[in-house]
């Protein structure tokens, strides 16, 4: 199955004094289960493509189809349930809500799409003993290392069962054996679950982990190796 | 969990809430116990009328040509049902002299057992039978004593006693005049009654009453008017609730830069927690739940405000109270409980209000750009 197409896709930035091509007619297919790694170099416009993708951003034309629904006809209402019930976000500086704990922070995304206390409970334990945070449930992402604010972030990406998981530079701010952790945990996820991953990187070290990899370059695809 | 968020959030930024309750405390208690003065002030001047406010005057009508009533009037008022009493009462301004001074002054013929229900005695005795009682401040200003002789219209009376200083009346004002008997009045002035005071069972019957009265006495002629007191109480409580609106209004401005004090405070923090609001809408909030987490936290500044302020408004009330007007009996009366209430409405009305903008400039973020936010 299809989970994400970009047709045409152009994402254009124009100021007063000049006009910035993020996005330069990309096209391209995800099926259902696909580790996709987005490599290129600092604004190739990889985040771009991740923002829109992830319905974060609308494209200035082209379409882009996520589960078969064409993103740029929702609404800010439906775009946000779309998000929240299809697809999970890792960003490379983790985003976790400093006031609340570990295990209240995987519950936010349960929250807002109202399912009960117990069940969201049971859930976000479950999901970070996956992650091996079963004893720092209760701390607050200051009281964690990098490495552990990231896998909180991962538990609370899955927390309702997203197809689609969009990793911006997961391991960005890791060392390596934490960036590793992470990374087998996407995998993971990847294998046992058919998670779709999109991942973007400037990592050379990720591209091992996807089924194929898209380098882009100036917005556009140079190409897709695997 | 909305609410629990909210929380967190305030406590945050520990200091700043702090002083945004403080700002909302400050103007609740302002508000609340200004009004709780108010109203003290308003039930210390209405108490100094309150014995009057069932009282009527029923007066000839000048203007359709009457001077005087009539006996058979007095006698008529008396036997109306709901009257509890009704004091005729002669007048009329004639020559006193006393110790070599001279002057026109009123002159009350009335009984003598009406005067002991009406008025106190300084000095002496109330006793009209060949002599008169004298109004406090015409004593004082004419060296009139207990025994003295005074003359009016050229019949000598000797002075029973000086009556205490009544202050302000709005029926008859005796500090300035002399009171006689009716025998003695006669002998006088030929002046027949020139007011009835009337005092209704209960101040709900005054109207009844009053429509009593007019009924019998002006069916076929407007031969008297009814004056009622009450409607003097009513202007009083009127004024008196102006001023106290005026007072609370003033008191208002303290919420009102109290509400700024809010509005800025979650402005900056808006500003401060925009990524984070950013990654909410990324994970699937709607802005409607941004609105509803930044509207509590406006909520709860303004509750903790508002019922502290309201808690110390008593004190409040009851140090302005003891201050002002050296009678705190007030403080403790229904009324209190409305302006508690009142300062605790505004108080949290002035918080929500505050905190509506910044929780829909909150709610309006696109989640991209608050995600790119540094």
């Amino acid at each position: 199955m299809r989970v994400v197409e970009l047709i045409d896709v152009y994402k254009i930035y124009k100021t007063e004094f000049y006009e910035v091509k993020a996005l330069d007619g990309v096209s391209m297919q995800v099926e259902e289960g696909d580790f996709v790694v987005i490599m290129g170099p600092s604004g190739s416009g990889k985040s771009t493509l991740l923002n829109l993708i992830g319905c974060l951003d609308k494209p200035t034309s082209g379409k882009v189809l996520i589960n078969g629904v064409e993103t740029i006809n929702l609404d800010d209402k439906e775009l946000t349930e779309l998000r929240r019930d299809t697809i999970g976000f890792i960003f490379q500086t983790y985003n976790l809500i400093p006031t609340l704990t570990a295990l209240e922070n995987v519950e936010l995304p349960m929250i807002f799409k109202g399912i009960s206390r117990q069940e969201r409970e049971r859930r976000a334990r479950e999901l970070l003993s996956i992650v091996g945070l079963e004893d720092a449930m209760d701390r607050k992402p200051n009281e964690l290392s990098g490495g552990q604010q990231q896998r909180v972030a991962i538990a609370r990406a899955l927390a309702n069962n997203p197809k689609i998981l969009l990793c911006d530079e997961p391991t960005g701010n890791l060392d390596t054996k934490s960036g590793e952790q992470v990374m087998n945990i996407i995998k993971e996820q990847n294998e046992e679950r058919k998670v779709t991953v999109i991942l973007v990187t400037h990592d050379p070290s990720l591209a091992k982990y996807g089924s194929f990899v898209i380098r882009l370059r100036d917005g556009k695809i140079e190409r897709v190796e695997g | 969990m909305y609410l629990e968020l909210a929380k967190r959030n305030l406590e945050r930024a520990k200091v700043r809430s702090l002083l945004a309750v403080i700002g909302i405390l400050i103007g609740v208690m302002a508000v609340s116990a200004i009004g709780i003065f108010g109203e003290s002030l308003k039930a210390t001047v209405l108490e100094n009328f309150e014995d009057v406010a069932n009282e009527l005057i029923v007066s000839p009508n000048y203007q359709e040509g009457y001077k005087y009533l009539e006996k058979k009037d007095v006698e008529r008022i008396e036997k109306l049902p709901h009257v509890d009493s009704a004091i005729p009462i002669k007048s009329d301004s004639l020559l006193v002299e006393a110790k070599k001074k001279k002057a026109y002054l009123p002159i009350y013929g009335m009984e003598e057992k009406d005067v002991e229900e009406m008025f106190d005695v300084e000095k002496g005795v109330i006793r009209l039978k060949g002599s008169c009682v004298v109004g406090k401040r015409l004593a004082d200003f004419a060296d009139i004593r207990v025994n003295s002789k005074i003359t009016i219209n050229g019949r000598e009376f000797r002075v029973a006693g000086i009556l205490e200083d009544t202050g302000a009346r709005f029926d008859i004002n005796p500090n300035t005049a002399i009171l006689l008997s009716p025998d003695d009045f006669s002998k006088v002035s030929d002046a027949g009654y020139t007011m009835v005071i009337v005092r209704a069972d209960s101040l709900d019957l005054v109207d009844n009453v009053k429509k009593e009265i007019e009924d019998k006495l002006n069916s076929r002629e407007e031969k008297v008017i009814v004056f009622d007191l009450k409607i003097i109480l009513e202007r009083i409580n009127e004024a008196f609730s102006q001023i106290n609106t005026f007072l609370m209004a003033i008191a208002s401005i303290s919420l009102l830069v109290a509400g700024v004090s809010i509005l800025n405070i979650m402005l900056m923090s808006t500003i401060e927690r925009t990524k984070e609001i950013g990654v909410m809408r990324a994970i699937g909030a709607y802005r409607t739940t941004i609105l509803k987490i930044f509207l509590f936290e406006a909520v709860i500044l303004g509750l903790i405000g508002s019922i502290i302020g309201s808690v110390l408004s008593i004190a409040g009330g009851y140090a302005i109270d003891y201050l002002i007007l050296q009678n705190v009996k007030y403080v403790f009366q229904p009324a209190t409980l409305i302006y508690i209430f009142l300062g605790f409405s505004v108080g949290l009305a002035t918080s929500v209000v505050s905190g509506l903008y910044p929780a829909w400039r909150a709610s309006r973020l696109e989640p991209i750009e608050a995600l790119r936010f540094e």
